[in-house]
């Protein structure tokens, strides 16, 4: 009997301890932090991502963090940061490269304002007012080089506050054939590389082969004016349809299908246009194309992915055929860039008819995906010629644009496998690789070896970093974010997991916008000693199993949710 | 006569049924996989109104059954949805991309049998010989080696090392074909189709060169056959006339079998080749999350091979009168 009951003593002790512990990595009522889930994409859909996921989830744990890495596939991860903002804790992100990207507006402001916390590009929930206000004064401050001064202040402030984990700027790749191309036609864009407009318009055949021949992973979905479709649509898009200005090799805005733009405000510009410009159908372009092509998205719900590009306008006036008044609801310093840069120009003649048969009904003009010669009508340096599914688009030289490709042909080859891809290059079934998502160091072994063929590296506008919560203890607490920040080995991340092929940042701003990058931040990189030094002037503690707790006075409340 | 139309008409309707249990299958599979499948598609910057817009054109604001229901009629009036990808319905991309297929297996195939049966006749008839023996070694490295592999080395080799054929597409880079006439009837057409023909022949051939060897054992054993030996007939009357015809039966069938199971071959050639057909518009569509088409893609499939499933049944009872359906 007895031995029965010591037995039954024992069980029930160790249920309770095992029970208490189990509590403790929960919500515990202790000060020990709770286990850390760090979301990440699984190694088969992003493996840099991943393992720089695991670098960091050791870099934790080596400060007494239980971090954990948790893996979720894209339809996920982007479900549940973008709409579940209360329920995580720490995951990784990255931002692609945009054009529009080049102006420091959309990662200054859309990123980090307060306004855009809800449900905006704010996911991780950065509120400082401090800092809004330097964000919104940067927004209206047309004065450039006040703009830099303001630019560079918001910057210093996320320095300290490490909102999200800065991490790398990746290096883009592109390769293209020296025999076919002269490599002083090549225009190399900072931010962008050489896979920009300039370079198409302007790379000139040299041998027998007349055509630009690149590549893309993904097939093209819709080359639609209303409509932002894949990487690949873009490319197109911005060829088949002019703007009224263009980024130029400078990366700052200038006048294309405007002759000129010229502020006579802060908040109103008047676009004179070109007077020589016509679509590919013969319809010569006037203002009432410009101005139906900013409208649909500001006035009507079926432009939904260019609205955010329009907001700023207020009005636009018609003064005559080639002349319009656009007027702002406020100053704004990227409108030229994220606007007049961005907002390609329809043919109001073929897509007015579109609009109005879609009014009163849900459908958008991103139902609108039919790559056809028909409705593919601009304006654009290149015409639609034609799209074999799955296979390539065709497109050829608009002879009677102002600015005529010294190339026959632009063709996009669809090729997902990168072994062949790089393949292709090599034996000259392509001349340009424009995507390539394979090992960077064996595309510079190839390159090397191949003699006719040259890479261009550059460092792009896209970023990868880690969001935190700013939301869930502990990543409301500055300090501790800041030592997550000491002793993320960026180095060792650009070294290891991109074998070279990304640059180490301590800014959202890419170290190659070299007018609006900060080089003087005190971004916190210390390692582990500096690490441990900012908790413990914090008054985080470690105790005797090295775990980490919060400081006096503080105990854990939160659960993880994953 | 009416035995054969009874039995056309109950495999008919089994045939509906496993397609119904395949697209009820395909439907949940989809919708329980974890996540938002329009995430892919909703820009960051759509507010809460413009997104449910979207997950009302895609008809995913609807209770589950509610969707079944809707899916399931769609079927029997032959409509698959709308492709999130591509915006067009799925019916259009597969009528696009199924051509493809169709040219890289039948030509296949075709190509695959007739060697196979050619191959199989003459392992049989060098029987016991080192020929016989390098032969059957041969016959079974080919139809274990994996696809991708090999496709890869022929990629490598006749493509990029020697530059005798395309790496990939149907056509040259500048050329669009208006139809599929002028695809077919355009010899840049059958360069590019060679070599993921001839990967999609390495591995189909192993099946009809075997079959018709074993079939051939049996058949030379035969009393009609040692009667053609015995009455002077030469080797070749013997086996072709005598022996082939009679253990090509089984062929006959496996052919249209083969038909539904390169489809499994096809997927891989399809991506390695960047082939724009059935099978690797599949692995996009998955890739890509895009659910309606990946749906559309795989019941397209099942439908294939059912049906030459049911071809094979009806085909062997024709050839073979002392089998009865």
């Amino acid at each position: 009997m007895k031995k029965i009951f010591s037995i039954l003593l024992v069980v029930v002790v160790v249920a309770m301890l095992t029970t208490l512990s189990v509590c403790s990595s929960s919500s515990s009522g202790s000060r020990v932090i709770r286990k850390i889930p760090v979301i990440t994409e699984p190694q088969t859909e992003d493996a840099c991502q991943f393992e720089t996921t695991k670098l960091l989830v050791d870099a934790m744990k080596s400060l007494g963090i239980n971090a954990e890495l948790i893996t979720m596939p894209w339809t996920k991860l982007g479900d549940e940061i973008w709409f579940n903002r209360d329920k995580w804790d720490i995951t990784a992100w990255s931002f692609g490269i945009r054009p529009e990207r080049l102006d420091p507006q959309e990662f200054i402001f859309n990123v980090f304002h307060s306004s855009t916390a809800k449900d905006g590009y704010n996911f991780e929930g950065y509120i400082n007012p401090e800092y809004d206000k330097v964000a919104e004064e940067q927004r209206k401050t047309i004065d450039k080089n006040k703009r830099q001064a303001l630019v560079k202040k918001a910057q210093e402030i996320l320095a300290n506050d490490v909102p999200i984990l800065f991490c790398n700027n990746p290096m883009q790749q592109f390769v293209y054939n020296t025999e076919v191309f002269d490599s002083n036609s090549v225009v190399d864009m900072p931010g962008l590389g050489i896979l920009n407009y300039w370079t198409f318009i302007n790379i000139n055949p040299i041998g027998n082969v007349k055509d630009i021949i690149l590549n893309s992973v993904e097939d093209f979905k819709a080359i639609n004016p209303f409509y932002l479709g894949g990487i690949a649509d873009g490319w197109a898009a911005e060829l088949i349809f002019d703007r009224v200005m263009r980024l130029g090799a400078d990366s700052l805005p200038k006048p294309y299908a405007a002759k000129s733009v010229e502020w006579t405000s802060d908040t109103e510009c008047k676009i004179v246009l070109r007077q020589d410009m016509a679509f590919t159908d013969g319809v010569k372009v006037t203002a009432d194309d410009v101005k139906f092509s900013y409208e649909v998205p500001l006035l009507t719900d079926k432009s939904p992915a260019f609205k955010p590009f329009v907001s700023d306008i207020d009005t636009i006036q018609k003064v005559d055929d080639y002349t319009l008044i656009i007027k702002l609801k406020q100053p704004s310093a990227s409108f030229e860039t994220s606007c007049l840069s961005k907002m390609p120009i329809a043919p109001k003649h073929i897509w007015e008819p579109i609009v109005k048969k879609l009014e009163g009904k849900t459908d958008t003009l991103e139902t609108i995906t039919r790559l056809d010669k028909n409705l593919l009508v601009g304006s654009g340096p290149f015409k639609f010629v034609g799209w074999q599914q799955n296979e390539k688009v065709i497109m050829e030289a608009n002879k009677n644009h102002f600015e005529v490709p010294k190339v026959d042909k632009w063709i996009c080859i669809i090729n997902g496998n990168m072994e062949s891809t790089l393949g292709m290059i090599q034996s000259g079934d392509i001349n340009f690789l424009s995507q390539f998502m394979g090992d960077g160091s064996l595309l510079k072994e190839k390159v090397d070896a191949a003699g006719n063929l040259k890479m261009a590296s550059t460092t792009s506008i896209g970023a990868n970093f880690f969001a935190m919560n700013n939301r869930r203890a502990p990543f409301d607490d500055v300090a501790f974010r800041r030592a997550i920040a000491a002793v993320l080995d960026r180095q060792a991340i650009v070294d290891i997991v991109w074998k070279g092929f990304a640059v180490p940042n301590d800014s959202i701003i890419s170290p190659n916008l070299t007018f609006w990058k900060n080089t003087d931040l005190k971004y916190p990189s210390g390692g582990l000693k500096e690490a441990k030094k900012i908790l413990k002037d914090a008054g985080y503690e470690w105790d005797k199993e090295g775990r980490l707790l919060y400081p006096k006075g503080k105990i854990e409340t939160l659960k993880s949710n994953y | 006569m009416s035995g054969k139309w009874t039995y056309i008409r109950k495999r008919l309707f089994q045939m509906i049924i496993i397609l119904w249990i395949i697209a009820t299958i395909l439907f949940f599979m989809f919708r329980l996989m974890p996540g938002n499948p329009l995430v892919a598609y909703i820009e960051p910057t759509f507010d809460k109104e413009q997104q449910d817009i979207l997950m009302k054109q895609f008809g995913l604001d609807k209770p589950l059954y509610y969707q079944y229901i809707v899916y399931i009629g769609n079927l029997f009036r032959c409509n698959m949805g709308v492709s999130f990808f591509y915006g067009d319905t799925v019916l259009n991309i597969l009528k696009r991309n199924l051509p493809n297929t169709l040219y890289l297996t039948i030509f296949s195939l075709i190509a695959a049998y007739i060697f196979g049966i050619f191959f199989g006749i003459l392992l049989a008839w060098k029987r016991g010989t080192k020929f016989e023996k390098a032969g059957n070694i041969g016959t079974i490295i080919t139809r274990s080696a994996p696809q991708f592999w090999v496709a890869m080395v022929l990629l490598v080799v006749f493509s990029f090392k020697l530059k005798l054929f395309p790496s990939s597409g149907t056509s040259n880079a500048g050329v669009i074909y208006a139809n599929e006439l002028q695809k077919l009837t355009s010899p840049d057409f059958w360069k590019h189709l060679f070599l993921p023909g001839l990967t999609l022949f390495i591995y189909l051939q192993g099946l009809p060169t075997l079959l018709m060897r074993s079939n051939m054992f049996d058949v030379m054993g035969e009393a009609y056959v040692e009667m053609a030996k015995m009455r002077g007939l030469s080797k070749w009357r013997i086996m072709f006339k005598y022996a082939a015809r009679n253990a090509i039966l089984p062929i006959a069938t496996s052919l249209a079998l083969g038909i539904g199971t390169s489809m499994e071959g096809n997927v891989i050639i399809e991506n390695v080749f960047s082939w724009p057909g059935l099978g690797k518009t599949l692995v996009d569509a998955v890739v890509n999350k895009d659910y309606p088409l990946a749906q559309g893609a795989f019941f397209l499939i099942a439908v294939i091979m059912l049906f030459m499933n049911l071809i094979a049944d009806i085909l062997y009872s024709v050839l073979d009168p002392r089998v009865s359906v």
